[in-house]
């Protein structure tokens, strides 16, 4: 192991939490609003998938990125609308939109190219040294300036969020409707209107973590490339224990676990390449493990929210 | 004196049910109101009415001379009445702090000013003395410091009147104290506060006037001074109590189950058992009564298996009970009808059928092969006799128990729990929700258990029930036991100061 | 019994609701949804082949829907269903493949230990949720990458035939024999069987009762008595048996091999499809054979029209989509209020 090998991975491990950072976001602002949600890997394969083409038509990743985050929403406004004004059960509904949305994305792909055609490809997101025109083999300019707008905005998004919720009005009201939305209703906030905007958050950076995958990471789309994300994203809200703090370090720890097994299998050691594939999913089963679960995280997660009548 | 809020003619009804009936109320500036009444007898749906949970269905109500629509609690809140419910509506994950400026319109900004809303809030906690640590969790704070909380949340918002509902239930004596002393205050600055209690010292310690409700309708408002203890009883109950009509049972059999010091989480006073001794014999009908959430969900629980007490011990018909499993006590011919039967005593999406026969699919009446072949129609027939037995009104043995009334559900409880014939059975509000007619019928069943020998053990936060069917009748306060008394002639007084821990 | 009417209505509607959807798309996309539509059924159930082929291509479907289905009977869910379904399958591989047994004895080897090896696989989520207060559904999807990942290692190394990445056929003697010398094998069979057995232990058995109960109402089911925990952790190992019979009946009835993108997504389809049956093991087979119905009919579709195959997964997708929404609706105070308006009104008239 030289230096080579721990800078490069340190700069993959950024990279490889951007994705995660968007989705865990994603799930901590629906959770924060008492809506917990397991169909971020569909909304984000969906948010891939429209990423990748708006980027491919248009020529810009950014669009590409801004229509990711449309479809997000779009799509998301159906579970919004199952659960919060049909009271369906979450997990169940989550799991609908893990199976509609990407038999939606492969579905279009299929269309817009065809059965069986070659492999297209798109030009990615520039990064801030490119734009800047800095070329350094520097660690510290390669970690700071050698990426895609998309990660400056991750972690602006994790601050913003941090501050959100803990010094602004709005985010303790959004916070309380997730907590005790009867309380939170005797004092005047809308818990409904608070769980749609969750809903449209969620949608928004759902989707944007979908298209980051295709627009800053990998040059196509495949199906199946969220990989898993959306669900390590709901590990890492719990492992982060619902803050954005700590699930910015949940996402930089399954971020590192994951471009350790990238870096791992250039190395190959001569062991199979998959067993160091499972390190993140492992990483994700035993961390949950050692942390159990107790009873944290927003206490009306999961509940209907209906004003009583008798 | 001037007055603030004036309530006329109002009514509500769920139904065919008056819930209030022709309400006429009225609370001045500076006074302390108390609503009086039984379980049941329409405080609480009249208080949701006035803080916008419920639209009436008649009448109209006055703030300050002007009449008002209130449609919301938020409405409620910009009118100034300010509620402390007596489940805290506050956010356990929050600090406190966080939790007297949640949902705040007053001010600007898109930001938490602490300093700014700290130097309020404290000025407001001076003027009436509402001491807090504002940057604790609520969590790690007591009732009595919670319930400051919420008063203090309720004058944040500029409250003019405030209702307590239940104040003192959770509290102990020294807070109970505390909060007459802000209640004081409060008044002294012009503020109203409307009291809801049933601890009657309390009401004539505390208050300016009173006003009794019974089935739904206001029965008088009498002045502090006019009155006393027993006449405001007389006037809550609607009579002087009747005699039961059920002969009581002075001499109990051996024993069922005893017993001895136990503890549950003893240091939680409305959550936990602290040194109980009780003992159930055979053919008798022991009453516990105390205001709720003093322990007695505890206590049943322990006595069925569901919870394991941290010390003490428990004798099941001699033999002490080394574990506790809800099926070790079935298995010892333990009957249990639960507090809440929704939750725990039917599976709602399941038949009228299946669950009348939930706990015995494995006897060999109604499967063989161990289990491995269900005997439909031994069960169906089986049901159907039961609901010839039980009166079980419903559109057949396949319904879904969920959709039948309370009282239906509870005679399904009933005929799975009876028709066993235990030797101990454990009721907890048997009758709470249900109409006359159910009631009566529940409580004959249990009478007729009773004489066949079962010990009953039941829970009651309706004291008349307890009156009515107890043999022997057993007081709680705070998890301990205050005091025991005969079901014959019961010292009624004495047992009602029992129940406010005295 | 008004409740059973609308249970079988809800997912009537909602398939009709996505035929309608589909039909759309096929005509925005330029083909006629009437030729399309006849193309699909006739893809299906043309001729016996067809028929024959729509069946096998059901079978591994029903594995995973009863896998999912009997978990939730309990009240927890297993998003596990593919990982136990491929664990089962790299099992029976290894036997099939290295054992040197052969014939019936080696069948049923093969199926009894992708089953043990499914339950087992299963078993860790169960006893993390029963140990650790875990989230079943994280750990069981987590261990489905894995379970993935495992076979990767399989079929590209230790049991990799030859140049392409995949592993030799099982043996001819260890694969399930054909009905009428249609693709559809043995292993269908056997799937309906399991999935009869599953619908008399729920119904009819005394241990099945009080599962149901626990998973209906666990508090209840704890206060009178029933072993909730050991229930719990007996579905998950019982569920992903199921799913784990399935992988070893698939490989030796249809696959033969295993090879990238082996069994991917069954897990999430069999979800859906206990979901759309409502968790009754005889409905979720029909919906399983719905399914494959739409598959297999697809290709057809797809040679007669040009529209993509994955037209008919829109399909699936919206019909879970809407019935989901549709029971959950049809659940609501003020639905339930209008509809007794509505029937209040129908007798006044």
């Amino acid at each position: 192991m030289d230096s080579a090998f721990i800078t490069n991975l340190i700069l993959a491990s950024v990279r490889m939490a951007t994705p995660l950072i968007f989705l865990s976001l994603a799930e901590l602002y629906s959770q924060r609003a008492g809506l917990v949600h397991i169909g971020l890997e569909g909304l984000a394969a969906i948010g891939s998938l429209v990423g990748f083409l708006v980027s491919l038509i248009t020529g810009s990743p950014l669009l590409g990125v801004l229509a990711g985050a449309a479809v997000g929403i779009l799509v998301n406004m159906i579970y919004a609308y199952a659960t919060i004004n049909l009271c369906a059960e979450q997990i169940v509904y989550g799991m609908a939109i893990n199976i509609f949305a990407p038999a939606l994305a492969a579905f279009i792909y299929r269309v817009y190219f065809g059965a069986g055609s070659e492999l297209v490809q798109v030009g990615l997101m520039t990064t801030l040294s490119g734009l800047l025109g800095i070329a350094s083999d520097n660690f510290l300019v390669r970690l700071l300036l050698d990426q895609t707008p998309m990660v400056y905005l991750a972690y602006g998004l994790v601050i913003f969020t941090a501050i959100y919720f803990n010094k602004t009005k709005s985010g303790l009201n959004y916070k309380a409707v997730g907590e005790y939305p009867k309380a939170a209703a005797t004092l005047g906030i809308s818990v409904v209107g608070v769980k749609y905007a969750a809903s449209v958050i969620c949608g928004a950076l759902a989707g944007i973590g979908g298209a980051y995958l295709t627009t800053c990471y990998s040059t196509t789309y495949t199906d199946g490339n969220v990989a898993g994300r959306g669900f390590i994203a709901l590990a890492a809200v719990i492992f982060g224990r619902w803050s954005a703090g700590g699930v910015l370090l949940a996402c930089l720890f399954f971020g590192f676990c994951d471009a350790l097994q990238i870096r791992l299998q250039v190395g190959s050691y001569g062991i199979p390449y998959q067993f160091f594939q499972m390190i993140p999913y492992i990483a994700t089963v035993v961390v949950l493990t050692i942390i159990g679960m107790k009873k944290a995280g927003p206490k009306g997660v999961g509940k209907p929210y209906l004003r009583e009548e008798r | 004196m001037e007055e603030f809020l004036r309530m006329e003619h109002v009514s509500k009804r769920f139904g065919d049910f008056y819930a209030n009936k022709d309400i006429n109320l009225t609370v001045y500036k500076g006074e302390v109101l108390t609503l009086l009444g039984e379980n049941g007898a329409g405080k609480s749906t009249l208080m949701n009415v006035l803080i916008g949970l419920y639209q009436p269905t008649e009448g109209s109500i006055y703030l300050n001379g002007k009449k008002v629509r209130i449609d919301s609690p938020a409405q409620a809140v910009r009118l100034g009445i300010g509620m402390v419910h007596q489940h805290f509506m506050l956010v356990e994950a929050m600090t406190v702090f966080e939790n007297i400026i949640l949902g705040d319109r007053n001010t600007k900004g898109v930001f938490i000013d602490r300093e700014a809303r700290k130097k309020e809030i404290l000025e407001l906690s001076a003027k009436y003395g509402l001491d807090v640590e504002l940057d604790r969790p609520i969590t790690e704070i007591a009732v009595g410091a919670q319930q400051r909380v919420e008063i203090l949340k309720a004058l944040y918002r500029g409250a003019e009147l405030l209702v307590l509902d239940e104040p003192s239930a959770a509290l102990t004596d020294i807070e109970v104290e505390g909060l007459f002393k802000i209640m004081r205050k409060l008044t002294e600055e012009g503020k109203s506060v409307i009291f809801i209690s049933h601890k009657m010292r309390e009401v004539l310690h505390i208050s300016d006037r009173i006003t009794i409700l019974r089935a739904g309708e206001v029965v008088t408002t009498l002045r502090r001074e006019e009155t006393d203890g027993q006449a405001l009883a007389n006037l809550m109950i609607g009579r002087e109590l009747a005699p039961s009509q059920y002969t009581k049972v002075e001499q109990a059999g051996e024993p069922v189950i005893q017993l001895k010091g136990v503890d549950f989480q003893k240091d939680s006073k409305h959550n936990g058992l602290s040194g109980v001794s009780l003992t159930v014999g055979r053919g008798e009908i022991v009453g516990i009564a105390g205001v709720d959430g003093n322990g007695q969900s505890q206590l049943a629980q322990v006595v069925t298996g569901v919870l394991t007490p941290d010390a003490g011990t428990v004798d099941m018909k001699g033999t002490r009970v080394a574990q506790f499993t809800p099926n070790g006590f079935i298995l010892e011919n333990v009957s249990h009808i639960p507090e809440d039967r929704n939750k725990m005593g039917l599976i709602g999406e399941m038949s009228v059928k299946d669950n009348i026969v939930l706990k015995t699919t494995e006897t060999q009446a109604f499967s063989s092969a161990k289990g491995l072949v269900l005997k439909k129609k031994a069960i169906r027939d089986y049901a159907l006799e039961m609901q010839e037995k039980y009166d079980i009104r419903c559109t057949s043995v396949e319904q879904e128990a969920r959709n039948l009334s309370g009282g239906n559900q509870q005679k399904v409880i009933l005929a799975r729990e009876l028709e066993g014939e235990p030797d101990l059975l454990v009721a907890v509000h048997p009758t709470r929700g249900l109409d006359i007619g159910a009631t009566r019928f529940i409580h004959d069943t249990m009478i007729e258990a009773r004489d066949r020998g079962c010990g009953v053990l039941l829970v009651s936060a309706d004291f008349d029930e307890i009156l009515e069917v107890s043999d022997r009748i057993v007081v709680m306060f705070e998890g301990q036991v205050m005091g025991v008394y005969s079901g014959k002639n019961p010292p009624i007084e004495e047992i009602s100061l029992a129940m406010a821990g005295k | 019994m008004k409740n059973k009417f609308v249970n079988i209505l809800v997912p009537l509607i909602s398939v009709l609701l996505a035929f309608v959807i589909g039909c759309i798309v096929i005509a925005v996309l330029g083909a006629n949804p009437f030729v399309a539509l006849q193309a699909l059924w006739t893809g299906a159930f043309g001729s016996m082949r067809n028929v024959g082929t729509t069946l096998a291509r059901s079978t591994p479907l029903i594995f995973t829907g009863l896998c999912a289905c009997f978990a939730y009977r309990c009240g927890v869910f297993n998003l596990g269903g593919e990982g136990q379904f491929i664990i089962g399958a790299v099992v029976c591989c290894f036997i099939a493949t290295r054992s040197g047994l052969e014939g019936p004895l080696a069948i049923v080897l093969c199926l009894a230990a992708g089953a043990l090896a499914g339950g087992l696989w299963a078993a860790v989520p169960g006893v993390l949720k029963i140990y650790r207060d875990q989230n079943e559904m994280i750990i069981s999807i987590m261990l489905n990458y894995v379970a993935t990942l495992f076979m990767g290692v399989v079929y590209t190394n230790w049991l990799r035939d030859g140049t392409v990445p995949q592993t030799a056929p099982v043996p001819d003697a260890t694969k399930l024999s054909r009905l009428f010398g249609l693709r559809v094998t043995t292993a269908f069979i056997l799937a309906i069987v399991v999935g009869l057995l599953i619908y008399y232990f729920l119904f009819y058995t005394s241990k099945g009762f009080q599962l149901r109960a626990v998973g209906l109402n666990m508090t209840a089911a704890q206060f009178n008595g029933f072993a909730v925990k050991r229930y719990i952790l007996m579905s998950f190992i019982v569920s992903g048996a199921i799913a784990g019979l399935g992988g070893s009946a698939d490989l030796m009835g249809t696959q033969y091999r295993l090879i990238n993108g082996y069994a991917s997504g069954y897990g999430f389809d069999g979800v859906a499809m206990a979901l759309i049956g409502q968790l009754h093991p005889l409905a979720t087979i029909l919906v399983a054979i719905f399914f494959a119905v739409l598959r297999v009919g697809s290709t057809t579709m797809q040679a007669a029209t040009g529209v993509p195959t994955s037209v008919s997964d829109i399909i699936q997708a919206l019909v879970i989509v809407f019935t989901v929404a549709g029971l959950a609706m049809v659940k609501l105070p003020q639905f339930k209020a209008a509809v007794a308006k509505l029937s209040a009104r129908k007798e006044a008239a």
